[in-house]
């Protein structure tokens, strides 16, 4: 009784430090859905792969999500002619590299100030050398789930290959003449959806959203965009709320349950350390803003390196975001990014514990 | 009639057209939920909203995180305070206008991994049960499966905070430590007064005449919480005092061979000469509200 009192109180514990930062979080990303135009932003990206693929990792600086919220970014930004391979970039490393993540890393390891630094030049290495492979593919139809390929094939001028060539990125805006397939076919517009009882999409962002959340009657655009605001960040504090709970849960209870001796041999060893935190890593979809107080509840019993092998490789692949992934990448692809991201994650958390 | 209201619903998109008619009570309870869904994710946001307040002015917050994150806390609890009362109030103003027109296409449905209301649900428990059960002070037990800290950030982490020329008798137990930090050979200490206050762990690997009185770091929040102890020579048996009490001990520190390293609070194989204090009078005490250092 007394052991569940005090699962209880560390789970709590975990909560109360975490929910601060996952509303920030949230409500950043919420506002940027509302306020960022997403298609003049991309008029200013540069051509050249290496630095394309730092500036897609760095992007997570403007829009600070975590992995759940970038996924439906990543899709809007590629529909509206971001080269695949920076959408790759900005997926595996905005989750880490962004200021709210960084700061809530900060404050669970101030103690241990190389983990946060370890964990944004891993997470940045490693999302620019998968961005780098993806670079090589200059035709980003094969990669993609086959109706965001069609939506490509069928505006050539804006999306499709040459990729880094001016003419396709300046002429981003919204298709305005010719042939528009994304009136016969919702799924194929930008953004992020709704299905309503019939399945059939609605797009949550701009006015459709709005119109999606009001009545068609009388609706006023600045209501709207603020009713929308709300109903986007309650939406996100929901769910990301409940899986912190169920992350909470289990990081508290293997800390109190879980025999010491158990747990010391497992994250003692070098190699059984980092392999059992990356596994957690991909079975506890814990949002990258606060997971860094998951990793902190096992700083005393698993070596450092692992630590930093779950704080990299959490926010780039996890189960839950393996079926928001689906509606960008085909299987195939998403094998190829989670294999790579393992082992690069793998290789760096060696490198730490033999020579940092 | 009824071609009448199965057009209703194709149009609010709750059914489709060319199926089975609707099993009504299915549709009821589906129709139910998800009308339901708003009013639940507001209670959720107040009840955590109000929690996050209990918890702040009722200083249980100082069990749960480090102070320097109170203030975030609290205007987290109200921001949420807010979001909730603005979800509710959003629910109820599309309420009164489903009375005279076709209700907002709200049957919307986010592409996540719960069902319906389950997040919410969970959350708003989650809160409810947090009002009743209060949380507790870390226990020995907490302490022993703690034990060792790969690091010991004490050291890197207050600088600042160490205070070297304070009398010996006014040292706290963290103090104590910090001296130690700094200069751990345990002659320097032998024959000074000492006089701290913790809570008992029976270590089972010292001798029974032996308790170590110790006391939690915060760094960040109880879950990182790390145990520091000095150990205490009791003329009698430890069992006097059992785990979790809370004593001020008084005495003289001393020089001894222990089979324990004082900084992981782990058995060693060998002896290891350490401080220890004597204890002259020990008194209890009641749990203290602030039961961690930072």
């Amino acid at each position: 009784m007394v052991q569940l009192h005090s699962a209880y109180t560390l789970f709590l514990s975990l909560l109360v430090e975490a929910f601060p930062f996952l509303l920030i979080g949230v409500l950043l990303s919420s506002s940027l859905l509302v306020l960022i135009d997403e298609g003049k932003l991309i008029r200013f990206l540069p051509k050249n792969p290496i630095i394309g693929a730092l500036v897609g990792s760095c992007a997570g600086f403007l829009f600070p999500v975590c992995e759940c919220g970038n996924v439906p970014v990543a899709r809007r930004l590629l529909m509206q002619g971001l080269p695949t391979s920076m959408a790759i970039a900005f997926l595996l490393a905005a989750p880490t590299f962004n200021p709210i993540v960084i700061w809530s890393t900060w404050v669970a390891f101030r103690g241990q100030p190389e983990i946060v630094i370890y964990r944004i030049v891993f997470s940045l290495a490693i999302a620019m050398i998968i961005s780098l492979i993806f670079s090589r593919q200059s035709d980003p139809r094969p990669l993609l789930q086959p109706l965001l390929a069609k939506r490509l094939s069928l505006l050539p001028v804006k999306a499709c290959p040459p990729p880094y060539s001016k003419k396709g990125v300046s002429k981003t805006g919204h298709s305005t003449t010719g042939y528009n397939p994304t009136e016969n076919y919702p799924l194929l517009q930008s953004g992020t959806f709704l299905l309503n009882k019939t399945g059939n999409p609605l797009r949550l962002d701009g006015n459709t959203a709005a119109m999606a959340v009001l009545s068609p009657q009388g609706v006023r655009q600045r209501t709207s965009r603020f009713v929308l605001f709300v109903e986007n960040v309650v939406q996100e504090l929901r769910e990301l709320g409940g899986m912190l709970i169920i992350g909470s849960a289990i990081a508290a209870s293997i800390q109190i349950f879980v025999p010491r001796e158990w747990i010391l041999n497992l994250g003692q060893g070098t190699f059984s350390s980092i392999l059992a935190m990356m596994l957690l890593a991909c079975l506890v979809s814990i949002c990258s803003t606060v997971d860094s107080f998951f990793a902190l509840s096992f700083a005393a019993t698993f070596t450092t390196s692992s630590l930093l092998a779950f704080l990299v490789l959490g926010p780039m692949i996890d189960l839950k975001s393996v079926g928001l992934l689906l509606s960008i990448f085909k299987p195939r692809i998403i094998l190829y990014l989670f294999f790579l991201a393992a082992q690069l994650t793998f290789l760096a958390a060696l490198c730490h514990s033999y020579f940092l | 009639m009824r071609n009448l209201i199965r057009l209703g619903l194709r149009r609010l998109g709750l059914i489709r057209p060319r199926l089975i008619p609707m099993n009504f009570s299915l549709f009821w309870s589906a129709r139910f939920w998800r009308s339901l869904q708003p009013a639940l994710d507001g209670s959720a946001l107040l009840a955590w909203g109000a929690l996050l307040w209990k918890y702040w002015l009722s200083g249980q917050l100082q069990l749960l995180i480090h102070p320097n994150y109170f203030g975030l806390v609290a205007i987290t609890g109200t921001l949420l305070l807010l979001l909730g009362g603005l979800r509710w109030g959003l629910w109820l103003k599309s309420l009164r206008k489903l009375k005279t027109s076709l209700p907002p296409a709200e049957s919307v449905q986010h592409l996540t991994l719960f069902p319906i209301g389950w997040a919410s649900s969970l959350l708003l428990i989650v809160a409810l049960i947090s009002f009743w059960v209060p949380p507790t002070v870390l226990s020995a037990q907490v302490a022993l499966q703690r034990g060792v800290s790969e690091t010991l950030p004490l050291t890197q982490l207050s600088p600042q905070a160490f205070r070297g020329n304070i009398k010996p008798e006014n040292r706290t137990l963290i103090d104590w430590i910090r001296t130690l930090n700094a200069y751990p050979e345990p002659d320097a200490y032998t024959g000074q007064k000492g006089k701290i206050t913790g809570f008992v762990v029976h270590l089972p690997h010292l001798p029974p005449n032996y308790l170590l009185l110790s006391r939690f770091v915060l760094t960040c929040c109880a879950v990182d919480a790390y145990p520091v102890g000095i150990p205490i020579k009791l003329t009698g048996d430890r069992s006097a005092y059992p785990p979790d009490t809370w004593l001020s001990v008084e005495g003289e520190m001393l020089t001894e061979s222990l089979p324990f390293d004082s900084q992981t609070l782990k058995a060693i194989p060998t002896q290891k000469r350490q401080l220890v204090l004597v204890a002259q009078s020990i008194q209890r005490v009641p749990t203290p509200t602030d039961p961690y250092s930072y």
